[in-house]
C-alpha cells in the first residue's frame, strides 16, 4: 500500500509539471495581457500533431520534431498575436469569442487535413525507470523534467531580465508602462510567442504518451483552465502551485477512488474554490 | 412583420422536403439561438448550451420511449427538467464573471455529455436513443416534413413573441443592468437583487432551449451523445455574434442566414465548423456588433466588454 502510494505521490508530481506547462502559457497571456485564450488547448494539439508529422511522415527523429515544432510555434503565436488580438485588445469579450473562433479554426481544420483515426507517435525511449518501488515510464519523466526546467527558465524570465521587467510592468498598469517607455504591442507579441511555444512543446511531450487525434485540445484546454483557476489566474506561482496540486490529487485520487471519478473529484473541487475563493489560490483580485 | 410571417405561412406548399427539411433546421436553431441570447445580452457567455438543448432532447425522448407520455405532454415536461436543472447550475455558477462562468459551464456539458456516453441502460451509451415517436395531436400524427415544419414554425413564432414581450417588459429592462460588472454593481446598490434577474434569465434561457431540444428529439426521431457537443454549443454563439448580440433580430438574422448558407454550400460537419469559425473571426475584428449594426452602428462605449470595463475577474469582498 505504501509503494503504491509513494509510487503516485511521484507519478502525481511528475503529472504536475506536466500540467504546469500546459497551464502556463495560459495563465501568461491572462496575467499580463488580458487575453483569455481558449485556442490554447488547440496549440497543444497542433504541437502534438506536429510531432507526429514530422517524425512519422517525415522521419525526422523525435527530438528534432519537438526541436522544430517550439520554434515554429514563435511565428505563428506572432501572426496570431498581429493578425486577430492586436485590433480587438482590451475588449476581454471580443478576445475571448475570437480565440473560441480560432478553435474551431483550427481543430475543424485539423479533422480535415489528418483525418479522423487517432494517431500514434513512437516513443524515442526504449527502456523505463526504476525509482526506489515505483516504475515510471521515461516519457512522463523526460516531460517532467523538461517542464520543470521550462519552469525555471520562465520564472528567470520573468524576474530577471529586462523583458521580464516589462512584462511585469504592463502588467501592473498599462498605462504607467507606456509612459515609460514599454511598448505594449512588443510584450504582447512576446507573450503570445511564449505562451505558444509553451503550449506546442507541451503538446509534442505529451505526444508519445497519449494518443494523439484533433480533438485532444478540447480536454487539454479544460485541465488547464482547471488547473490555472485553481492556482489564481495570472498568477505564475499559482499556476505552478495549481498544476501540482491537481497532479497529486489525480493520481492520488485514481488510486482510491479510480479513474472516472477523479474526473468527477476535479470538477467539485474547481466549483469549490470557485465558490469559496474565486481569484485561486494565489491569485490577484 | 405580419407579412413575413404570412410568406413562412404560404412559402411551404411550393417547397420541396429538402428546402422544409432546411427551413425546420433553421427554425429549431433560430429558437436556441434567441435562448441563448436572453443570457448572453447579460454578458454571460455560455459555452455549455448544447447540454441543455440535449436534456431537454434525452428527458423527452426517455419519457416517451419507455414511459409512453404523449408527445405534447412530455416536451414541456422535459423543458421544465432542464430548467430545473438550469436552476440549480446557475445558482452557483452565476455569481462568476465573464471566462470562470463560461469555463464552469463548459466542464458542466463535458460532465453530462460523458455520463450520457457512460451509461447504456437508460441513455443508450454512445448508440443514443432511437426510434422517437412524432408527436400526435387528437389523432393527427405530424410524421410529414410539412406537418413538422408548421410546428416548428409555430414554436418558434410563439418563443420569438414572448421574448419580445419580455423584452420590452420591466424585467427584460432590469436584465440589461446586469451587462457589466460595474452596471451589476450600480444596480444592486439601488436596491435590484441582480441575482434573481440572473437566475432567472438563466433558467428561462435553458427552458427555451430544453423545450427547443425536445421537439428536435421528435423530429429527427433520435438523439445521441455526439449530436450535443461543443461544436453545437459554439454554432449558436456564432449565429448570435455574426447576427449581432444587441437585439433580438440579431440571433434570428444570424441563426437563419447561418443555417441557410451551409446547407447551400453544403458544408457539413468539420467544414462547417471551419466556416463558422471563419466567419466568427471576421466578424470580431470587422462587424463586432454583427449583421445587425448595419443598419445602426452602434457607439464604441455601448458595445459589450469594452475597455470601460477593466477587469473581468471577480474581485473579493
Amino acid at each position: 500500500m505504501v509503494e503504491l502510494l509513494i509510487g503516485s505521490i511521484i507519478e502525481g508530481i511528475m503529472m504536475g509539471f506536466i500540467y504546469i506547462l500546459m497551464s502556463l502559457g495560459l495563465t501568461m497571456l491572462y496575467g499580463i495581457m488580458h487575453i483569455v485564450n481558449f485556442a490554447h488547448g488547440e496549440i497543444y494539439m497542433l504541437g502534438a500533431m506536429g510531432v507526429y508529422f514530422l517524425s512519422e511522415r517525415f522521419k525526422i527523429p523525435y527530438f528534432f520534431s519537438l526541436l522544430i515544432v517550439a520554434v515554429a510555434s514563435v511565428p505563428f503565436g506572432l501572426l496570431i498575436d498581429r493578425v486577430i488580438f492586436r485590433p480587438i485588445r482590451g475588449n476581454w469579450l471580443q478576445l475571448l469569442v475570437a480565440t473560441v473562433g480560432l478553435t474551431l479554426i483550427l481543430q475543424s481544420g485539423s479533422w480535415i487535413s489528418f483525418g479522423i483515426l487517432d494517431k500514434a507517435v513512437k516513443s524515442p525511449f526504449k527502456s523505463v525507470v526504476y525509482f526506489w518501488t515505483a516504475t515510471i515510464s521515461t516519457e512522463r519523466l523526460f516531460a517532467a523534467i523538461v517542464g520543470a526546467l521550462l519552469v525555471i527558465l520562465l520564472v528567470l524570465l520573468i524576474y530577471r531580465t529586462k523583458v521580464g521587467r516589462a512584462m511585469r510592468a504592463i502588467e501592473e498598469d498599462e498605462d504607467g508602462a507606456r509612459l515609460q517607455g514599454v511598448s505594449p504591442d512588443t510584450v504582447s507579441a512576446i507573450n503570445v510567442s511564449i505562451g505558444f511555444m509553451l503550449a506546442a512543446i507541451a503538446g509534442g511531450l505529451m505526444a508519445p504518451i497519449f494518443v494523439v487525434n484533433p480533438g485532444m485540445g478540447l480536454p487539454a484546454v479544460l485541465m488547464a483552465f482547471n488547473v490555472v483557476i485553481i492556482g489564481g489566474l495570472g498568477s505564475v506561482p499559482g499556476c505552478i502551485l495549481g498544476g501540482l496540486f491537481c497532479g497529486l490529487i489525480q493520481t492520488v485520487g485514481a488510486v482510491f477512488l479510480g479513474v472516472e471519478l477523479t474526473y468527477g473529484l476535479l470538477f467539485a473541487l474547481l466549483i469549490a474554490v470557485l465558490v469559496i475563493r474565486p481569484t485561486g489560490l494565489l491569485g490577484h483580485a | 412583420m405580419t407579412g413575413l410571417v404570412a410568406v413562412f405561412v404560404t412559402l411551404p406548399f411550393f417547397l420541396s422536403k429538402g428546402w422544409l427539411h432546411i427551413l425546420i433546421v433553421m427554425f429549431f436553431n433560430m429558437s436556441y439561438a434567441v435562448g441563448l441570447w436572453v443570457i448572453m445580452r447579460m454578458g454571460y457567455l455560455s459555452f455549455g448550451h448544447a447540454a441543455y438543448i440535449g436534456i431537454g432532447a434525452y428527458a423527452s425522448s426517455m419519457l416517451t420511449t419507455m414511459l409512453k407520455v404523449p408527445v405534447l405532454l412530455s416536451i414541456p415536461i422535459s423543458g421544465l427538467i432542464a430548467a430545473v436543472v438550469a436552476f440549480a447550475i446557475g445558482k452557483i455558477t452565476l455569481r462568476l464573471r465573464g471566462i470562470y462562468f463560461s469555463i464552469t459551464v463548459f466542464a458542466f456539458t463535458e460532465v453530462v455529455r460523458t455520463v450520457w456516453l457512460a451509461f447504456d441502460n437508460p441513455f443508450g451509451g454512445p448508440a443514443g436513443i432511437w426510434n422517437i415517436p412524432k408527436p400526435s395531436l387528437f389523432g393527427f400524427k405530424f410524421s410529414s416534413h410539412l406537418s413538422f415544419y408548421f410546428l416548428t414554425l409555430f414554436f418558434f413564432v410563439l418563443v420569438f413573441l414572448f421574448l419580445r414581450r419580455l423584452d420590452k417588459s420591466h424585467f427584460g429592462f432590469t436584465c440589461l443592468s446586469v451587462q457589466t460588472r460595474e452596471t451589476e454593481l450600480l444596480a444592486q446598490s439601488i436596491g435590484i437583487d441582480t441575482a434573481f434577474y440572473k437566475n432567472m434569465s438563466f433558467t428561462l434561457s435553458c427552458l427555451i432551449c430544453g423545450l427547443a431540444g425536445a421537439l428536435y428529439a421528435h423530429y429527427f426521431s433520435f438523439v445521441s451523445p455526439f449530436v450535443f457537443t461543443f461544436f453545437l454549443s459554439m454554432d449558436l454563439i456564432v449565429f448570435i455574434m455574426v447576427g449581432g448580440a444587441a437585439t433580438i433580430i440579431g440571433p434570428i438574422i444570424g441563426a437563419g442566414s447561418l443555417t441557410v448558407v451551409s446547407e447551400m454550400a453544403l458544408a457539413a460537419g468539420y467544414y462547417r465548423t471551419l466556416l463558422f469559425g471563419i466567419l466568427l473571426i471576421l466578424v470580431i475584428e470587422f462587424l463586432p456588433g454583427g449583421i445587425v449594426s448595419l443598419y445602426h452602428k452602434p457607439s464604441k462605449r455601448e458595445s459589450v466588454g469594452s475597455k470601460d470595463e477593466r477587469r473581468s475577474t471577480p474581485k473579493t469582498q
